[in-house]
């Protein structure tokens, strides 16, 4: 889809809006401080889309991949930028997040199961900064504000639960193509 | 998945820096250190890191509600507009205009009205202070954009900014505002106006008597202060060049982020590139929306 994009092909831009539109919507919302904000926010990442389509490369990984590296750094920028306001919701009213069943997410994405097969084996404690951090888009120092927990020890567990769901990625990545 | 990554581990450092990249940004100061840092294996490392995020943000985002209709419908005629834009780009000739280039990211906002009166400020501290710009052309007679040249389909030429202008002009909706030249030697004799149209974000400045700058310099660069996005800074429209004995000259506006309300126009005077945020030291023409 994403080639037939780059040759700017219509039907492959509204099947784009049509298949990932509620993805890049979920992502945006959880990612700004208002719904306004979360509204701008996904028109720039569709034309951040549009713009990049033809650098996709399906050997690095699939489409939705793509899609929401495209997103979170556009929402990180955003963020950044009004990195002095405080968000619109207090921290006690971030929405719950529902993780994909590792093994049944497979209609999601290859890495979508391969991710949270690693959380599943990650300690609570790792997963929940995690959480924080990627899907509600609070800093780290936020998290350990929200966690009473120090800095350093965010620090850590966020290190610690990325660098497993990589390797888990990597690993995994291998041995499918050793199997293939 | 051809594995053809650099071998080694980034230290801890580097690895600490990485990780806050993909999760929240880092600091001015923080990229800097991490240029310092950067290699090959950290770029490596970092794409490893970003199709982590990417994958946890995927496994934590399952079965989202769709975006509202109205937004849907937005990103269809977006979309549609920006390959229309690209396919007229693909055909038009390298020098058909005077392009306005945009930068890509911006600062933090603040209110619009603050901005604006900034901007007004400037204006009169300005007037103690002239740029260091080439003055106006004594005789500005020629006519910057150039006629349309050969283009793939002859019979039918690409239409030129101005052209694009009078289109634009002509649609009941799109917004025109007159621009004030301040005192500035380099603006004596400006008069212009922009035309905005809110439903494609295109846009033309419009103006004569500017004077012509050196690129190596300074250059002119457009900013729109938007009072939907409220707050202290405007968006960057692009920068753009005077050469001499310019003459009625237009510019498309390429707004580097979505304007939902715009209040007001302005071009100022900066270094080579434009700027992310403008100091608002050399302001030349103003205009708002009443």
């Amino acid at each position: 889809m994403l080639q037939r994009i780059a040759s700017g092909d219509p039907a492959a831009v509204r099947e784009c809006i049509d298949q990932y539109g509620p993805l890049v919507w979920s992502i945006a919302r959880r990612l700004s401080r208002t719904p306004s904000d979360a509204e701008d926010a996904t028109q720039e990442i569709f034309l951040d889309i549009w713009r990049s389509a033809g650098r996709f490369d399906a050997s690095q990984g699939s489409d939705k991949v793509f899609i929401a590296m495209i997103a979170r750094r556009r929402l990180i920028d955003r963020l950044r930028k009004t990195s002095a306001e405080p968000p619109m919701d207090p921290v006690e009213s971030l929405e719950s997040v529902a993780w994909a069943d590792p093994g049944t997410s497979s209609e999601t994405s290859i890495e979508a199961d391969q991710a949270a097969r690693a959380l599943a084996e990650l300690r609570p404690e790792h997963r929940q900064v995690l959480e924080l951090g990627l899907l509600h888009g609070l800093s780290q120092s936020e998290i350990a504000a929200r966690l009473s927990m120090p800095l350093g020890t965010v620090k850590s567990f966020m290190r610690r639960g990325l660098i497993r769901v990589r390797e888990f990625m990597n690993v995994d990545a291998k041995r499918v193509l050793s199997e293939g | 998945m051809s594995d053809t990554r650099p071998q080694g581990q980034p230290d801890e450092a580097m690895v600490d820096l990485l990780i806050k990249q993909v999760t929240e940004g880092l600091s001015p100061a923080e990229q800097r250190a991490l240029d310092v840092l950067d290699t090959e294996l950290a770029s490596a490392y970092r794409r490893d890191l970003e199709r982590a995020a990417a994958a946890v943000t995927l496994a934590g985002s399952a079965g989202q509600p769709p975006p509202p209709s109205d937004l849907a419908e937005r990103l269809a005629k977006q979309a549609a507009d920006h390959f229309a834009a690209n396919a007229a780009r693909t055909l038009a000739p390298e020098k058909a205009s005077v392009p306005a280039r945009t930068r890509n990211s911006f600062g933090a906002y603040g209110g619009w009205l603050a901005a604006a009166a900034c901007l007004v400020l400037a204006i009169f501290a300005w007037e103690r202070s002239p740029p260091a710009i080439a003055p106006p052309a004594v005789a500005p007679i020629a006519v910057v954009t150039p006629p349309p040249a050969p283009v793939v389909a002859p019979e039918k030429p690409l239409p030129t900014p101005a052209e694009e202008r009078a289109a634009l002009l002509a649609k009941s909706d799109s917004l025109k505002i007159s621009l004030g030249a301040t005192k500035d030697p380099a603006a004596a004799g400006v008069t212009g106006d922009v035309v905005w149209d809110p439903a494609t974000q295109r846009g033309f400045l419009h103006f004569t008597g500017l004077a012509a700058n050196d690129p190596a310099v300074h250059q002119y660069q457009i900013w729109i202060f938007d009072a939907g996005r409220d707050k202290r800074y405007p968006v960057d429209g692009g920068v753009f060049d005077v050469p001499a004995n310019a003459g009625d000259v237009v510019i498309p506006i390429r707004a580097a982020l979505m304007v939902r309300k715009p209040a007001a126009f302005a071009v100022t005077v900066e270094k080579p590139g434009g700027a992310v945020v403008s100091g608002r030291e050399h302001v030349v023409a103003l205009g708002a929306i009443t």
